[in-house]
């Protein structure tokens, strides 16, 4: 989950303060806690003073009472009497008064004399008689013994009459009474504790009075403990100190001072729930502080955030929000900047992808869009697709900007023609295309010339001829195709048709256009033809009129195409000697030809195989060399193989095409005049040549009859043949009187259908042993 | 703070003169002259009637009075203010209640004994009279001498202090002269000089009765 920006802060905020509050409610806390401990201890320890002058207060009156009564003279003269039930009856006349619990008066040895207690026995010493001697020569100290379990408090006076004779001792008990004057006095609790030997220990506490708490409660103190003791009772906390009242060997009189602790726990709950308010206070305020800030920052940085999102999505119109807080707005102004800044170079970027750098003419893509856009309108369009043929040439004489200045000045000139409805673009470096909308096709041929006219007449600025050669094709919609693309591919096929036809201006014809897609085809995979196995060498027998035999045969290729079929040499031989594929071709089927003479050497049977070789193979390779090497591969003799070279071969350049018939001949093989007749060499000319046979043209043979043009031609070329030494070879018979007319004429050789149309190699076998073949050799 | 004193060696010194007079110095366990100590010498002769005992200062003058029985003590009282001198001896119980000047009535003390007196209002003020059947008696003066009319011879001699720790004053025999050795008294000698206000009688007395049961 993605946390927002407000969110974290707010979150940060109110953890802060929660760490803030929280250690500061500790720290508060522990510091009231040990305040308020602190104040518990001081208010014991003032206690504890208030106690022992409460104490001492009532030690002093009784004190003072004891002196009173001691220095009054009548009971002086009781005294002095020594009548003890008059003593007796004095004592507790004034004992009643002071409301003492005992008065007692010893004598100068210690003993008790008169008693108004039973707890203290006339007759008998007094018990604590060393803490009477104390406290009469130290006033202040407090006389305290237990009495009956009950700690009281004494007070002593010398009677002197008027030296010593006696010592009156009065006697209080500290009781609930003076406990709960105490607790009035301090808000302390208030415990007595009596331990003697003697007995069990007695309790007077102003906290409890169940027996089994009060045990719990003597087991927890210590009076021996001059400190602040922690005491549990009853699920109530107190914080205690004892206070020492009386020791002696035999018994130990302690008083506890209680501090209630739940009081201390009620102010630190107070405290606590202040703090949760003020924590809570703070919250709030967090909150309110986070959503001013999100009122500032973060609602703001949302719409800047939308207003990027609008930008990424292209709104670059919408207008960025100013904003307040400065930080902010130069963020909202960057943004702007931004928004701008993208806006113009995607501009640019559209501008380039739809433009041609060096021109500044829109380029294929946009002419394909606005190609598209009138199509999608049904309006009539034509297209013109200018090619330079020697662009690349004429740049590569000039150096620097050349293409650029070029580029300009053409398209300068185009786009002068100013026509409405006309568009210019530059497709290639060397392609231009001109579109004309709502235009006839007269129209467009119009300005096609136009355009050649002026493309091919540009001068430079020195006015001379740049010389360049313009051709036009030009396509048109709806007549030609229905898409941008196919509109453009009708176009350049048209240019082509012009390139190849030398035509300055070529308008667009369907059929052209099904035969050259079936020649590019062609022209692709003649030069894997023979790697996949697509070509194959067929063989037309050649009979020989003079004996009879069938020793002779033409090689013809054949080419089964994968898609196409059967493709005749007549279609795919000329496209091999325009694409430069021709050598390969003519290599492969020497090669082929030469190892099937071998193949039917080694099966015993002997034929004298010929091969077509063009023009442009004599120019393309050492045809010498190849019939040599596949030859001396195969160990054949070189009579076996025959090259027939067409007279327009040899006819176009003489010189080199004797000097390989020589090598050829010096090699042994046997060469002919293929299709003699058709041009127009003469036999004065063929007579140089090194060349053994001469082959009559199809065209004379097979309409032959025995009158005739072709009788005399035909005649008068197999006279004149042999003359030269030259034999004669007929292709083309169909019939067995065209045969019959050539064996009376003195021809050397038959070749055509009537005989055998070509063959596969063991189909010619199996026809030479055939009853036809046998007919034939007769 | 009390020192106790042992006992030393006994002597009278007993001056006889051409007026027939003895001597009888009291020094105390140290040696020192010992002031208001009672010499009582068992002999012929006729004691005198009357004695004085003053308020002087707040205080009695003299400290210690010796008379025999019969005599009548006037307390005269020279302060400028009141007195109310008393006593709750057993020899002889009396009170006088508050008054200027000398009360018209002398004190008639009849039986032997020691009597305390005391002022009830000034509980500092203590005085004793020594009451004796004895007829020469005589308090000893701050050589702590006593001088008799009496002829040098061996008497039974009584002697006692205000800090004789005994009940009982003490008795013997001695031979009396001019010239009769010190008499030694062992009394218990408070550091301080007699205080206008003891701070605890009691507590001495108390003390001195426990130490006595520890004896």
């Amino acid at each position: 989950m993605r946390i927002s920006f407000f969110a974290r802060v707010s979150l940060g905020v109110m953890l802060l303060l929660l760490l803030v509050i929280g250690s500061l409610a500790g720290a508060l806390q522990q510091a009231a806690q040990q305040a308020l401990e602190r104040h518990a201890q001081e208010q014991l320890n003032i206690g504890a003073r208030v106690f022992e002058r409460l104490l001492a207060l009532r030690s002093q009156q009784l004190q003072d009472e004891v002196r009173i009564l001691s220095s009054d003279f009548g009971f002086r003269d009781a005294v002095a009497s020594a009548d003890v039930p008059t003593l007796r009856s004095a004592l507790r006349n004034h004992g009643d008064r002071a409301e003492a619990s005992e008065v007692l008066l010893l004598d100068l040895h210690g003993q008790i004399k008169a008693s108004t207690s039973a707890a203290f026995a006339e007759g008998q010493p007094f018990a604590y008689a060393q803490a009477l001697l104390t406290q009469l020569q130290n006033p202040q100290h407090l006389l305290v013994v237990p009495v009956d379990g009950v700690p009281h408090l004494l007070a002593a006076a010398t009677v002197r009459a008027p030296l010593p004779v006696a010592v009156l001792i009065m006697g209080f008990e500290i009781d609930r009474a003076l406990a709960d004057e105490l607790r009035q006095l301090t808000h302390l609790e208030v415990t007595l504790l009596v331990q003697t030997d003697n007995s069990k220990p007695r309790w007077l506490s102003t906290l409890l009075n169940a027996p089994a708490q009060q045990l719990e409660l003597l087991r927890q103190l210590d009076s021996d403990s001059r400190h602040w003791q922690p005491l549990a009772l009853a699920g109530e906390h107190y914080l205690s100190l004892a206070v020492p009242l009386s020791e002696a060997a035999d018994y130990q009189i302690s008083a506890f001072l209680h501090r209630p602790l739940n009081a201390v726990s009620a102010a630190l709950l107070g405290l606590r729930e202040r703090l949760l308010s003020i924590a809570g206070l703070a919250f709030g305020a967090s909150l309110l502080l986070a959503l001013l800030l999100a009122r500032t920052v973060a609602r703001p940085l949302e719409r800047l955030a939308r207003s990027a999102q609008r930008i990424g999505q292209g709104d670059y119109q919408a207008p960025i929000e100013r904003l307040r807080v400065p930080e902010l707005a130069a963020l909202g102004a960057a943004l702007g900047q931004m928004q701008h800044g993208i806006a113009e170079r995607e501009r640019q970027l559209a501008h380039n992808a739809l433009h041609e750098p060096h021109s500044g003419l829109p380029n294929r893509t946009l002419l394909e869009e606005r190609i598209n856009s009138a199509i999608a309108a049904e309006r009539p369009l034509g297209v013109l697709l200018i090619g330079v043929a020697n662009f690349s040439e004429w740049l590569s004489a000039r150096s620097g900007d050349a293409e650029q200045q070029l580029a300009q000045a053409l398209a300068q000139q185009l786009l002068e023609l100013r026509r409405p409805g006309l568009s210019v673009a530059r497709l290639l470096d060397d392609r231009f295309a001109v579109l004309l909308e709502e235009a006839s096709a007269a129209e467009l041929i119009t300005l096609a010339d136009q355009c050649q006219q002026r493309l091919s007449q540009l001068r430079d600025w020195q006015g001379e001829a740049l010389g360049l050669q313009v051709h036009i094709g030009v396509a048109s919609y709806p007549q030609d195709a229905h898409s941008s693309e196919a509109l453009l591919h009708c176009a350049l096929a048209a240019l082509h048709e012009a390139q190849m036809h030398h035509e300055p201006v070529q308008v667009y014809e369907q059929a052209k256009d099904a035969a050259r897609q079936r020649q590019i085809i062609l022209v692709r995979d003649l030069r894997q033809a023979a790697e996949r196995g697509e070509l194959q060498l067929h063989y037309q027998p050649k009979l020989n009129l003079r004996d009879g035999q069938i020793r002779q045969a033409e090689a013809l290729l054949r080419w089964q195409h994968a898609e196409l079929g059967w493709v005749s040499p007549g279609e795919f031989i000329p496209l091999a000697e325009r694409t430069g594929s021709i050598a390969a071709l003519t290599r492969w089927v020497i090669e082929a030809a030469v190892a099937q003479i071998a193949q039917w050497h080694a099966q015993g049977l002997v034929m004298q195989v010929s091969v077509n070789v063009s023009a442009a193979d004599l120019a393309a390779f050492d045809v010498c060399q190849v019939v040599e090497q596949a030859l001396s591969r195969h160990q054949l003799a070189a009579q076996q193989l025959v090259l027939e070279i067409t007279e327009s071969a040899v006819m176009q350049d003489q010189q080199h095409a004797l000097a390989v018939l020589q090598a050829l001949r010096e090699l042994g093989v046997g060469l002919s005049v293929d299709d003699f007749g058709t041009g127009y060499s003469s036999l004065a000319q063929l007579r140089q040549l090194p060349v053994q046979e001469l082959k009559i043209d199809q065209t004379f043979i097979r309409q032959l009859g025995p009158e005739g043009d072709d009788a005399v031609i035909v005649r008068s070329t197999i006279e004149m043949s042999h003359r030269l030494g030259l034999k004669v070879v007929a292709e083309g018979i169909e019939s067995a009187l065209v045969l019959e007319l050539l064996r009376d004429w003195g021809c050397d050789v038959a070749q055509g259908y009537y005989i055998s149309r070509p063959v596969p190699a063991s189909a010619l076998q199996a026809w030479l042993a055939s009853d036809a073949a046998q007919v034939l050799q007769g | 703070m009390f020192r106790q004193l042992g006992w030393l060696a006994a002597g009278v010194m007993a001056a006889l003169t051409a007026q027939a007079e003895v001597r009888v110095q009291v020094v105390d366990g140290q040696g020192q002259p010992l002031a208001d100590a009672v010499v009582s010498i068992q002999a012929p002769g006729t004691p005198a009637s009357t004695a004085v005992m003053d308020q002087v200062g707040k205080q009695f003058v003299p400290r210690v009075l010796a008379v025999s029985t019969g005599t009548a003590v006037a307390f005269p009282n020279r302060d400028d203010i009141r007195h109310h001198v008393y006593s709750f001896s057993e020899p002889k119980r009396f009170e006088l209640r508050l008054y200027h000047g000398t009360p018209s009535q002398p004190v008639q003390f009849d039986s032997p004994g020691l009597v305390v007196l005391g002022c009830n209002i000034h509980d500092w003020m203590v005085g004793y009279i020594y009451v004796s059947a004895d007829p020469w008696l005589a308090v000893t003066d701050a050589q702590g001498i006593a001088r008799f009319a009496l002829l040098a011879g061996d008497y039974p001699l009584t002697l006692w202090h205000p800090d004789w720790p005994q009940p009982q004053p003490w008795q013997g025999r001695a031979a009396l002269s001019a010239n009769t050795p010190a008499l030694p008294l062992a009394v218990r000698i408070s550091a301080a000089a007699p205080a206008a206000a003891p701070s605890n009688p009691f507590a001495e007395a108390f003390q001195r009765t426990l130490q006595q049961h520890a004896d």
